[in-house]
């Protein structure tokens, strides 16, 4: 993007020292945001404060401290400004003996639609989401996927610039993470809606969206591109627990390779613990150096999988 | 054109909301006092001693069981749990995240809640008439059912302001509710002297002393109607005041 197109876009959601606590736990911590229009992914472990930031974004809860505005407005009693809102949450909503259709009609009405252009509308957006066939059967009776497209169809029945969806491939199968990561591109690419989506899964939002803000424990961390991010991931040394048979000599072996930079025992010394700072290299070699020993692997797992770790990692042990 | 403009999503609500209430689990518990309260009346006017003087003993037992006892447990079953129970299953995500507004938002819970009442209260009341009445017959049985019937419907207007309030105020509603119902409504509202204007049974027997001419509702030594009327839409809009504010102050985990 050129830096005069860079200079024009303003801030969908702009947030500073924004803090929430409930009673004893701290949802938000001095919390810095300036979120722009298009996508943008919030990333970060479960209890990481997510679903707090979307529902101060919505009104539906206040903050303690700082100043927030979505799309220049403060969220808080601003129910103006839900009319340019539309909310996908991570929880389920949907009342089961409902149907599909008369769910969307009821959230229109609310939305001060009616008629034939609240009708058209349920048309034109459960095409949008690929639920037509299933529109007029109770939701009770829709699959995980079903629902979730459901609920991506209510978030923007009346047509909001911002569409706020929490976790919304949480649970899903692999096929239904394509077509909703699918779905939420063309929701901003065709459909101009700038999109607010989060997820404990970074690679999830990679999929997505280059800009990315990483939430933990109630603080942005991180927040930019997500190029910048992923150079900051990958300088974390990763854990990888191997087991086996034979399992010292691997040890011995692994000590020699310069990107390992630790070699530990675990407690039955039926495997080894190996800190690398370059996964992506070990993962290459590891064949060749196995068979250069006499040791039989039998399991082989990295332990950053979970992002809590990566966290972990930049924030440099905070809490 | 057939697309009507609305300013509001308000009608959306209420039909959606009192929609729910009607046909969720509540109405089998509404049901049950509809079937017992047929079953008594039914039973009642199969008795030949009544036969003698049925609309004095009719209303009697419809004042007794339907406007003194059933009518403040019903409006607390239904408005202990309204707002609540969607705060509690997330149900109420798409009220507050519309645009719509807290305070009017409130409002609609408060019409579908009394439009709700009113329906499930006329339609006991209706069971309990047609109980007793179908089979004594008597002299202006008419005019009772029609008063029986606005005073129900008034009932359910004045109960709603009350038990939405304390649903929305807190956190365990139900407890407060019983208390209210059976305790306040109950027995104190049941003491003579001025404590008794303390409860909305008594303005509620004020105005029905005006409009039944029969059975010891019509003995009833309360105020004018007129005035009972005004101090129910007062107490109905403090309370509605109080929870209106408290509703938009209140933060939706």
């Amino acid at each position: 993007m050129s830096a005069e197109k860079e200079e024009q876009r303003y801030p969908v959601v702009y947030a500073q020292g924004l803090s929430k606590w409930y009673k004893q736990v701290i949802g938000l911590n001095n919390f810095n945001l300036d979120i722009k229009p298009g996508i943008t992914g919030i990333v970060g472990p479960n209890g990481s404060g997510k679903s707090t930031l979307f529902k101060i974004m919505l009104g539906m809860i206040r903050v303690n401290n700082g100043d927030i505005w979505v799309m220049g407005q403060r969220p808080w009693a601003n129910p103006f400004l839900l009319e340019k809102m539309g909310f996908c949450p991570d929880y389920e909503y949907l009342p089961s003996e409902t149907t599909g259709r008369e769910f969307l009609r009821f959230v229109g009405g609310l939305h001060k639609m009616s008629g034939d252009v609240l009708e058209s509308r349920i048309g034109e957006v459960t095409a949008i989401v690929g639920m037509l066939h299933a529109l007029d059967r109770k939701m009770g009776g829709y699959s995980k996927g079903m629902k979730q497209r459901i609920k991506v169809a209510v978030s923007i029945i009346h047509n909001p610039q911002l569409v706020l969806l929490d976790e919304p491939l949480s649970g899903t199968d692999p096929l239904v993470r394509r077509d909703l990561v699918e779905l939420i591109k063309r929701l901003n690419k065709e459909h101009g809606h700038d999109i607010i989506v989060s997820s404990h899964v970074l690679h999830d939002v990679e999929k997505m969206t280059r800009d990315v803000v990483l939430i933990y424990k109630g603080r942005a961390i991180a927040s930019g591109s997500i190029t910048e991010i992923r150079g900051l991931i990958d300088k974390h040394p990763h854990n990888i627990v191997i087991e086996g048979k034979g399992i010292g000599d691997l040890a011995k072996r692994l000590l020699d390779e310069k990107y390992v930079v630790s070699v530990g025992y675990n407690k039955d010394r039926t495997g080894i613990l190996a800190q690398v700072s370059r996964p992506e290299e070990f993962f290459d070699d590891i064949a060749e150096i196995v068979a250069t020993t006499e040791c039989q692997v039998e399991k082989m797992c990295s332990l950053d999988d979970n992002l809590e770790a990566v966290f972990k990692y930049l924030v440099g042990g905070i809490g | 054109m057939n697309t009507v403009a609305v300013r509001t999503g308000l009608p959306a609500m209420i039909r959606h909301i009192t929609r729910k209430m009607l046909l969720g689990k509540r109405i089998i518990i509404a049901g049950f006092i509809g079937l017992f309260i047929a079953l008594i009346l039914g039973y009642a006017g199969s008795q030949p001693y009544y036969y003698e003087n049925p609309v004095d003993i009719g209303t009697d037992m419809m004042d007794l069981l339907i406007l003194f006892f059933f009518m403040p447990i019903i409006a607390m079953i239904y408005g202990t749990s309204i707002v609540r129970d969607d705060i509690d299953d997330k149900s109420i995500t798409p009220v507050v995240t519309s645009p719509i507004g807290r305070f009017p938002a409130y409002m609609g819970y408060y019409l579908s809640l009394a439009i709700t009442l009113s329906i499930v209260m006329l339609g006991i009341t209706s069971i309990g008439f047609v109980a007793f009445f179908g089979q004594t017959g008597g002299d202006g049985m008419g005019n009772l059912y029609v008063s029986m019937c606005g005073l129900v419907i008034i009932g359910s207007f004045a109960y709603s302001t009350l038990f939405l309030a304390l649903s929305v105020a807190l956190e365990k509603p139900m407890y407060m509710g019983l208390f209210y119902a059976f305790i306040w409504e109950g027995f104190i509202g049941s003491i003579p002297g001025s404590i008794g204007k303390l409860s909305i049974k008594y303005y509620l027997r004020s105005l029905g002393s005006e409009w039944i001419g029969h059975g010891s509702i019509s003995r009833f030594r309360g105020i004018e109607g007129a005035d009972a009327f005004l101090v129910l839409l007062l107490v109905a809009f403090i309370f509605l005041f109080i929870g209106g504010k408290l509703f938009e102050e209140k933060e939706i985990p």
